[in-house]
């Protein structure tokens, strides 16, 4: 037999105990031919589109699994950033596209759409003010739509009017969601240094360099690490990277081979895939866990941020090695809500927002799906928003924010929201002010390391 | 993919050629339609293995007992499917088989095997899996 016995049961083992799946088959479509200055013409326009492209994707990536016993969690689609073709537009068209946006989404059977996206890392443009404007409207009235901006590069530094802008825009999108625990900051991401091809909604967007239409796939298999790391026993820490590269370089190679089938079936170009291990709520499929496995008593004690350092470096290693498509983020994802280890360690009060703030600097986005209290002021996610983004640009590294101040609700109290969103725990933020110095506005300089020419 | 006015003007009137006289104005415009979108699918230029073969790997386990072989390659064979290799253990009370089968021949789709074999796992209280060939190949060999 061309396969061993064991090699063949490891396969199983991982698609039917250890959950892993394909987390994202991603479709990127690009609408920047998709502009009229009818509005009713623009919203034909991008319907069309994203239809034309998009209805058999859903169709296609079921397919695939079957064909290969490997299931894929999400068939989702990004879309060129909004405000960049839509620049000459006001908020109500704005809040017009999003729901075109919903409408086409929900027709081609997906449950999220990415890209009310606006990126101003330098400056804003009006169209790009409208936009922010129009978010959380947008967010509260439509079910699908995700939307991204991104305020910080390290090429341009970070963009502070745009951080207090934002900031605005959170709080007043927990509000308008607020019956429904503010859902809508769940799907409301602040980047520093964005990626253009990430598959992962909701900070997916279809970047301006990307071609007419691409395959991104993100993967996931945090379950499959965990049992791993458990099998491996007493080894010391080199040996240990060594047992983690070797699973992630199986996976990947798994989803590239889903990805470059799911394109081909598409008949579209495949882009990347991105090796991110992204926790679900599923018991077992768990970050935290696979930290705790390392040996750290509980996420938040003196270590955490040393393993977590390791474990992402040793899945870009062996994801790079695999697959020569590696992009995206390509590391581990540490959200609160999705991760049930990340909520017990909150409950447990382990895990406190600071230490989570130094793990963001070397995991692979940021401080991600984290509950805070809904009188939490628009000031002081200003200022958690514009640390994120320092350690971001200095380390020329994707940092994110999506934080929820969840409106009426106060240290202890929880957010759920089912699904894959999980539920939070609401964290407790420090009260001293940041106020006066978000408040200068203006835009923080590129840092040293932007001069590489 | 972005066809221009020209373009569909051109596809129209091939159309209309091909159609004859004659023909009512809605089947022109369905066939127009049709080609446009066959000409917006052929926009890229994707090599497609169509040599993608028809190996596929299946799997089964389960509490052991008489008939669980002759069930599943009974259906195999009914649906002319060819068993290239074969390796089966029992390990203690458990029955472990896996085949490597090739449904080129058959002329039913891997789908449609997998559904065969499900009806046949149900009632022996067996799991079986029937995966492509292809993903053991990218896990395990380089």
């Amino acid at each position: 037999m061309n396969y061993e016995f064991t090699e063949i049961l490891e396969t199983i083992r991982m698609t039917e105990i250890e959950h892993f799946d394909i987390r994202t088959v991603t479709l990127g479509i690009s609408l920047r031919d998709c502009h009229d200055r009818n509005i009713e013409v623009t919203k034909q326009k991008i319907y069309d589109k994203i239809l034309r492209y998009g209805k058999n994707h859903v169709r296609n990536a079921q397919e695939i699994e079957s064909q290969f016993g490997i299931s894929i969690a999400n068939k989702r689609v990004s879309v060129t950033p909004i405000s960049i073709p839509f620049d000459s537009f006001n908020v109500e068209e704005y809040v017009e596209i999003a729901k075109v946006l919903d409408k086409a989404a929900e027709e081609i059977g997906i449950d999220y759409i990415a890209g009310f996206s606006a990126l101003v890392q330098k400056g804003m443009t009006n169209g790009e003010r409208e936009l922010i404007k129009a978010i959380p409207l947008a967010l509260s009235q439509t079910k699908r739509v995700c939307s991204s901006v991104n305020i910080a590069s390290t090429k341009a530094g970070i963009n502070m009017d745009a951080v207090n802008l934002m900031a605005d825009a959170i709080k007043k999108t927990a509000e308008l969601t607020k019956e429904r625990d503010s859902i809508g900051c769940a799907k409301l991401v602040v980047f520093a240094n964005a990626v253009e091809d990430n598959p992962f909604v909701a900070g997916a967007f279809h970047g301006v360099t990307e071609p007419e239409v691409v395959l991104n796939v993100g993967i996931s298999g945090p379950g499959v690490v965990l049992e791993a790391i458990k099998e491996a026993g007493k080894v010391d820490l080199q040996q240990l990277a060594e047992v983690i590269k070797k699973t992630i370089f199986k996976i990947t190679r798994a989803g590239e081979l889903i990805g470059r089938k799911v394109a081909e079936k598409n008949g579209v170009p495949f882009g990347i895939v991105d090796i991110s291990l992204a926790p679900t709520p599923a018991e077992g499929d768990s970050i935290a866990d696979i930290l705790k496995a390392m040996g750290v008593e509980d996420v938040g004690a003196p270590g955490t941020t040393a393993a977590l350092a390791m474990l992402n470096d040793s899945v870009k290693k062996a994801g790079l090695m695999a697959s020569s498509s590696v992009g995206g983020m390509s590391g581990a994802f540490i959200p609160v809500s999705e991760d049930m280890g990340m909520i017990r360690a909150v409950q447990a009060g382990n895990l406190t927002l600071e230490k989570l703030e130094a793990m963001t600097a070397v995991c692979s986005v940021g401080l991600d799906m984290i509950a805070i209290p809904g009188d939490t002021p628009a000031s002081t996610i200003a200022g958690i928003i514009a640390d994120e983004s320092a350690i971001g640009i200095i380390n020329d590294k994707t940092t994110a924010v999506r934080i929820i101040p969840a409106y009426g609700k106060k240290l202890g109290d929880m957010v759920d929201y089912g699904g894959l969103l999980g539920k939070a725990p609401i964290m407790e933020v420090k009260t001293i002010s940041s106020e006066s110095f978000v408040g200068r506005g203006g835009r923080i300089p590129a840092p040293m390391r932007s001069l590489t020419n | 993919m972005n066809l221009t006015e020209n373009d569909i003007r051109r596809i129209a009137f091939e159309t209309i050629n091909e159609l004859g006289a004659g023909v009512s104005a809605d089947v022109i415009r369905e066939n127009v339609k049709k080609k446009i979108e066959n000409e917006s699918s052929n926009s890229f230029n994707i090599p497609s293995s169509k040599t993608i073969s028809g190996r596929v790997i299946l799997t089964s386990f389960g509490l052991n007992k008489p008939g669980i072989v002759a069930a599943i390659t009974k259906s195999l064979g009914d649906n002319n499917c060819d068993i290239m290799d074969l390796s089966q253990k029992i390990m203690g009370d458990f029955f472990t088989m896996i085949m490597i089968i090739d449904i080129t021949a058959s002329a039913k789709d891997l789908k449609e095997i997998q559904d065969d074999m499900h009806k046949i796992a149900e009632p022996l209280n067996i799991k079986i899996y029937l995966q492509h060939e292809d993903v053991f190949r990218f896990m395990h060999r380089i």
